[in-house]
């Protein structure tokens, strides 16, 4: 199946990327109350890739960041993926624990950048359950700190196997105080997508 | 050097170098034929084309992607009987992977090992499995293959 996104009106892409949007942006002010410092996000960019091209898209497959995956399950499937380069994680980690030259590889730590990636996805994804009146739920997260292309590849190669496309939003978010920034990323499938359309052609 | 996209494959000859980056669950197959320097690189995500949906891409299964590079060195000069084989990722980048996803590293790596073996094609060298991502590297001069991490190191085969 070909999927493209010229096959969905302004008027839906535009909903869609601020549905997306307050998602994030709850998710994102959690962050921000968690360590008491202004964070702000970037209008999601909407995406449909092949997805062998995905891990290029995303700043390519040798990128090593912090990664942490949720699948999505319940009335649509997907995942959602925060990544963190080192030097967000380590800002991440350093303003909740209060310490210096934090290692960002010790398990705490890794559980820490886990934790903070739940609570995100959390309340990303009730904000979009409320909204699109859809069953979401998430899974436990799983972290890890290495390539980009490899954090991903394992949930590429399951979609892979049921389309040829995924679709993407991501999301820049900028901690004010140290500059860096990560990305938050929300990828479906086109069945689910379609899902989904269906709840926004009825809100619009 | 020649980037080897996922669901990519290139053959080139000596001197130049061929990688693929960020394997995960993915296996990155190196083959290189020393007589006449021309080295192949595919870079597969699953272990067969049979029960795909999709079979465009030939180069995304091990079990159609391998012998295609085979037949793409060969046109480009390469000995089939001289050629041998390099391979590495098939990592288990995570343990709480979905039940259906159960080890799809291995089934990669054991679908490249039975693939090559069909072909007779030898494993001279395997740097797979484990829990972290890998770049390849092979370099058609000598037919090296660096594998390097994010934090493991370099290891050259």
């Amino acid at each position: 199946m070909k999927y493209k996104i010229s096959n969905l009106t302004e008027m839906q892409v535009s909903a869609l990327r601020e549905i997306v949007n307050i998602g994030v942006g709850n998710a994102v002010t959690s962050l921000s109350k968690m360590i008491e410092t202004g964070v702000k996000i970037e209008v999601p960019d909407f995406k449909v890739e092949l997805i062998e091209d995905v891990p290029e898209v995303l700043g390519g497959p040798a990128n090593v960041v912090s990664g942490v995956i949720m699948q999505v399950t319940g009335d649509i499937d997907g995942y959602i993926i925060m990544m963190l380069p080192e030097e967000a994680a380590r800002t991440i980690c350093e303003i909740i624990t209060h310490e210096e030259n934090t290692d960002i590889l010790t398990p705490i730590n890794q559980s820490l950048i886990e934790e903070v990636g739940h609570i995100l996805a959390g309340s990303y994804v009730s904000s979009l359950s409320d909204f699109l009146s859809l069953n979401i739920k998430i899974s436990t997260p799983m972290q890890t700190f290495d390539m980009l292309g490899a954090i991903i590849d394992h949930i590429l190669i399951e979609m892979s196997q049921k389309v040829e496309y995924a679709l993407l939003f991501d999301t820049l978010f900028i901690l004010q105080g140290d500059r860096t920034d990560g990305f938050f990323l929300t990828m479906f499938d086109p069945d689910s997508m379609d899902t989904i359309i269906g709840r926004v052609d009825k809100m619009i | 050097m020649i980037i080897v996209g996922m669901a990519d494959s290139a053959v080139v000859k000596k001197p130049e170098k061929l990688t693929t980056l960020g394997l995960g669950s993915c296996v990155g197959i190196s083959l290189y034929d020393k007589s006449t320097g021309v080295g192949g690189m595919v870079h597969i995500m699953l272990p067969s084309i049979e029960s795909a949906r999709s079979k465009e891409n030939i180069a995304k299964f091990a079990d159609t992607g391998i012998p295609s590079l085979v037949d793409d060195m060969v046109d480009a000069g390469a000995y089939k009987h001289r050629t041998t084989a390099k391979i590495a990722g098939g990592a288990s980048m995570f343990s709480f992977n979905s039940n259906t996803q159960l080890n799809i590293g291995e089934r990669n790596v054991t679908a490249t090992k039975n693939t090559l073996d069909g072909l007779k094609i030898p494993i001279v060298a395997e740097d797979t499995g484990q829990n972290y991502g890998r770049t390849i590297v092979l370099d058609t001069e000598n037919g090296e293959l660096t594998v390097k991490s994010a934090l493991k190191g370099i290891k050259i085969y």
